[in-house]
């Protein structure tokens, strides 16, 4: 049986195979003080949210590596912590960052990742879904909107811009939903289309029929909830299949990736027991690029990896997921290098932003990690300053729960992003918000 | 307010609601039948099952032959010592996935078998009522990796989904299915143990209370304390073994059981390779404080496991806070998600004063005034599952028609659940909901993506289409529309489509849009022949997409 350190140790090799397919690195700096200049924001930026689900053990992630808070961690985490250095790299200020999130340390080296501990909100909720359901309205006062939703009725055109705002989920989180507008999901690059039996010349032409009904509902005098909503999503439907970049037969432009990503048969790495990684992130982020190469004008994607809620069997399942999750933003990011569209080179267009809901208690149980307070969001791109922002929580100061006390408000984060990254003013940025919240100086 | 009192009479109109509601629709010959009846008498019959109408003999037998799809062989795998392969199977044939056939744990199996049962169950409120109960205590197989235990959790919830909420919870508490879905057989609180919180937490926040709503951080590790231990057995003669690679095994049924450090023989725990004869010490002892209260979690009385007087005491401390919550899960599922605070105490409390007795509070909310007033008619969107299955109640042959065809004339369902069409991508993915909190429901149903979905559900039902499975090419959704839709030949374009609505139920459709697709079909002289047939189908699927096609 291999052991974590004799695995780490194979990985060295084949993260170096990993870096060496990055087609557009910066240069490949990696000492202090030799890290590229950012890219300036693009004129045509793209964001990818990458949503951690379920609470991700970031302690796990970027453990301490130095002062109280290793000694904290190493008492609290007594089987599960992670504190074998070669299974660490250094990231500075106490804060180390587990090699299992495979491709981080490279991007890290670039400059390339804004690292945003602590982050999450005053009067912490240990519930999955009331936290998701308020990091996903990002209000002063949430009022049942998203941040992103209320970013596209400002934005997006209140009769086109149909495919401004993707989703790759078959939901639509509450984060993308505004007050008039929402986005659209699809969840697959072919048959973006009616049953071709519609669309057959031999009867009338169907799906205008179905059309009619769902336009009729949009301009007629209803204000019944269920009704609107039905016609929104049967419009929505319609008028992205008709976009030119889903073309004959509904399908995207076929697209080879040209980097192997977590779970394909070529990706150099494996879960623990040998086994392919989740390719669940990946088919999600590939379709993504596919339909950046498309041309399509969308302009926020949302993606989710699913699986964090590790109260148990944390030791096997952790590392795993941080395989996939690392590896695919990795193998995202140096795949959009290969993008070139009219609106300019993918890799410097695109900024993706992890986050998950909460992080999980210090303290371990009996193989895992119950709910916990503050997270880990980190941001990725060529524009971003790469670095720490924001505070270490104080693991000798947890509040009565045994939680860490959060350092960074997560609307900082939205803020600095509809401001510096999506074009908002800063006043407009604050209205989004419903209040000023400190930016963060990675963009 | 709501009003709670009972209705004394009934139009076809209002059977055709409760018929949406609390089952999956009625045809228009079935709801008149049932419309001849006293309201409250056909409502206590609906709801218990009793009487010739809900007779399951026939609907029992026909779970023989229920599975349309030839199932394919299975070969051996010769790596492995004493693999045989698994010869194919002839359609038709029972839903291969419990029993002696637990080692296939195919979800969709599972899911078609489900499916079936809600189209063809005479007592379609007892799936009705399991359907609403997956989706409150939401578990997911891609967890249980079991499709047999998932089913056994179905059943539990179909023969317990009337009793009295606390007998529900606690029972659902011991579920094998849910034991492995929120950590419960990892929660090991004995000692200086720390224990696993996650049932704990999701039971009341999920299951019983609602976030927030009446428990406290300290409550969760508390109750974590109370129910570490629970856990089951597998006896051997439950662990089926996959005959083309016997390394696999799964068990077809377990038995709930505290592990305490008592004896267990003669079963024993899956991963305990067969020998252990006493289960490991996992549960917490002496006395826990639980909402302000001290219970004994060591001792037992009632018959009660170690711990479940905590479970009950969620209801017994908590019961308004409680009442609440079932309350506006059963308005939002069955009535309507419009009502009022004073609304949702009024339920509440009649929930309270039936002492959580959900048979009775369930019948209360049917029989009420505020169940069949006109604000509350079609002013929900209905769940993907449901809303196809309805469509297929409708559209497609009875059981008895459907069981006396050769090929049996039930949907593929098996075909329907694996294919392009999927509950999962319609939104509504049965037996594997992503997390313990379920779907949300009305309009977080429908976005572009589900819409999409449920195109390709109804065109599949109402254009007739089929799915090559194996070199085999089976219909998904059998149904003839002379024979199933219009038994009278409809002599106007408005009486094919009078007829349609009057099987599919829709919401009003504005006039606008209906003439408008009727002057498309039908631009010159109307003759039913092929033709027009093929029309109606059309038809059928403009009515099933449109905006007023999904509220119920």
């Amino acid at each position: 049986m291999t052991t974590r350190r004799e695995f780490m140790q194979t990985l060295g090799a084949t993260g170096a195979a990993l870096a060496g397919l990055s087609a557009c690195g910066g240069g490949g700096a990696s000492s202090s003080g030799g890290l590229p200049t950012p890219t300036p924001t693009p004129t045509a930026p793209i964001l990818v949210i990458v949503n951690i689900d379920g609470g991700y053990d970031w302690l796990n992630v970027t453990p301490p590596n130095a002062g109280a808070n290793l000694g904290v961690y190493q008492t609290k985490r007594a089987t599960l912590g992670i504190t074998d250095p070669a299974l660490l790299t250094d990231l500075g200020s106490g804060m180390a960052l587990n090699k299992d999130l495979l491709g981080m340390e490279a991007l890290h080296a670039q400059g390339r990742v804004a690292w945003i501990p602590g982050i999450g909100m005053p009067n912490p909720n240990l519930s999955h879904f009331t936290t998701i359901d308020l990091w996903g309205q990002g209000a002063a006062v949430p009022a049942g909107t998203g941040w992103l939703g209320r970013f596209a009725d400002t934005a997006f055109s209140p009769t086109g811009d149909v495919l401004r705002g993707v989703t790759i989920t078959a939901d639509l989180p509450v984060m993308l939903k505004g007050s008039g507008r929402t986005f659209v999901a699809i969840t697959s690059a072919g048959g973006y289309v009616f049953p071709a039996y519609l669309l057959s010349t031999s009867t009338v032409p169907d799906a205008a029929l179905l059309e009619t009904g769902w336009a009729n509902a949009l301009s007629a005098s209803s204000t019944d909830a269920g009704y609107l909503a039905g016609a929104q999503a049967g419009r929505l439907f319609y008028d992205a299949q008709n976009n030119p970049a889903f073309g004959t037969g509904g399908s995207l432009t076929a697209r080879t990736p040209t980097v192997p990503y977590p779970g394909d048969a070529t990706y150099p790495v494996l879960k623990l027991n040998g086994t392919a990684l989740s390719s669940s992130l990946s088919s999600q982020l590939k379709l993504v690029a596919q339909m950046i190469s498309a041309g399509l004008p969308a302009q926020v994607y949302f993606s989710r990896l699913g699986g964090w809620d590790t109260h148990s069997n944390q030791a096997v399942d952790h590392p795993n997921l941080q395989r996939a999750l690392g590896g695919t933003i990795k193998a995202f990011h140096d795949d959009l290098a290969s993008i070139t569209t009219s609106a300019g080179n993918a890799q410097d267009r695109v900024l993706i932003l992890a986050y998950s809901e909460f992080g999980r208690r210090v303290q371990e149980n009996n193989g895992g990690t119950d709910h916990g307070t503050a997270g880990l969001s980190f941001c990725v791109g060529k524009s971003v300053k790469g670095g720490l922002y924001g505070a270490y929580p104080d693991l000798t100061n947890l509040d009565a729960n045994g939680n860490m006390k959060y350092t960074n408000d997560f609307r900082g984060l939205y803020a600095t992003v509809l401001e510096r990254w999506l074009g908002q003013s800063a006043a407009a940025t604050d209205t989004l918000l419903g209040a000023s919240y400190p930016r963060l100086g990675f963009l | 307010m709501a009003d709670l009192t009972a209705i004394s009479t009934w139009t076809l109109a209002d059977v055709q609601h409760f018929g949406r509601r609390a089952g999956f629709g009625l045809n228009p010959a079935e709801a008149a039948t049932l419309q001849a009846q006293v309201p409250s008498v056909a409502i206590d019959a609906w709801v218990d099952g009793t009487g010739a109408a809900y007779d399951a003999t026939a609907f029992t037998a026909a779970l023989a032959t229920a599975d349309v799809v030839a199932e394919p062989l299975v070969s051996a795998n010769t790596t492995v010592a004493g693999s045989v392969a698994v010869p194919a199977v002839a359609a038709p044939h029972p839903f291969l996935v419990q029993g002696a056939d637990a080692w296939r744990n195919n979800l969709n199996t599972a899911q078609a078998l489900l499916a079936w049962r809600m189209q063809h169950n005479p007592h379609a409120f007892e799936e009705r009522m399991a359907l609403f109960w997956h989706n409150l205590f939401a578990t997911g197989w891609h967890k249980v990796n079991n499709a047999a235990l998932m089913l056994k959790q179905f059943q539990l919830l179909r023969s317990q989904g009337l009793a009295r909420f606390d007998d529900l919870l606690v029972a659902i508490s011991k579920d094998p299915a849910m034991l492995i879905w929120l950590d419960s057989v990892l929660n090991n609180a004995s000692g200086a143990n720390v224990p696993n919180e996650n049932y704990a937490r999701e039971v009341m926040e999920l299951y019983s209370l609602g976030a927030d709503n009446g428990y406290n951080q300290a409550d969760i590790t508390q109750l974590a304390k109370a129910l570490s231990g629970w856990s089951f057995t597998y006896g051997e003669a439950d662990y089926i073994r996959n005959p083309a690679n016997p390394n696999q095994k799964f068990p077809a049924d377990a038995r709930f059981k505290v592990y305490d450090g008592t004896a267990i023989a003669p079963d024993t725990r899956l991963w305990w390779s067969g020998t252990a004869t006493v289960s490991s010490n996992m549960h917490a002892t002496g006395t826990i404080s639980l909402f302000g209260q001290n219970l004994d979690v060591t001792t037992t009385a009632n018959g009660w496991a170690k711990g479940e007087n905590a479970v009950r005491s969620i209801i017994s401390a908590r019961g308004s806070s409680c009442a609440q919550f079932l309350a506006r899960r059963l308005l939002t599922h069955f009535v309507t998600t419009g009502f009022s605070a004073q609304d949702l105490a009024d339920v509440a409390a009649m929930i309270q004063a039936a002492n959580f007795d959900l048979r009775a509070a369930l019948k209360a909310l049917f029989k009420s005034q505020y169940f069949f007033s006109a604000a509350n008619r079609h002013a929900l969107i209905e769940g993907p599952v449901s809303w196809i299955v309805r469509a297929a109640r409708m559209l497609c042959p009875s059981l008895a028609s459907a069981a006396a065809q050769t090929p049996r004339g039930y949907p593929a369902w098996r075909l329907v659940t694996n294919s392009a069409t999927t509950f999962d991508e319609a939104g509504m993915k049965l037996l594997d909901p992503s997390g313990p909190n379920g779907w949300k429901e009305h309009t977080a149903w429908l976005n572009s993506n589900t819409m999409r979905y449920r195109a390709k559900l109804a065109a599949a039902l109402t254009l007739s289409e089929t799915r090559t499975y194996n070199s085999v090419a089976y219909p998904l959704f059998p149904a003839a529309v002379t024979v199933d839709w219009f038994p009278t030949a409809p002599t106007s374009p408005q009486a094919v489509y009078d007829r349609l609505v009057a099987l599919l139920q829709p919401a009003p459709i504005p006039a606008a849009v209906s003439s408008a697709w009727l002057a498309a079909l039908w631009p010159a002289t109307f003759t039913w022949d092929t033709a027009a047939q093929t029309k109606a189908r059309e038809l059928a699927f403009l009515i099933l997409c449109s905006p007023s096609g999904q509220l119920y």
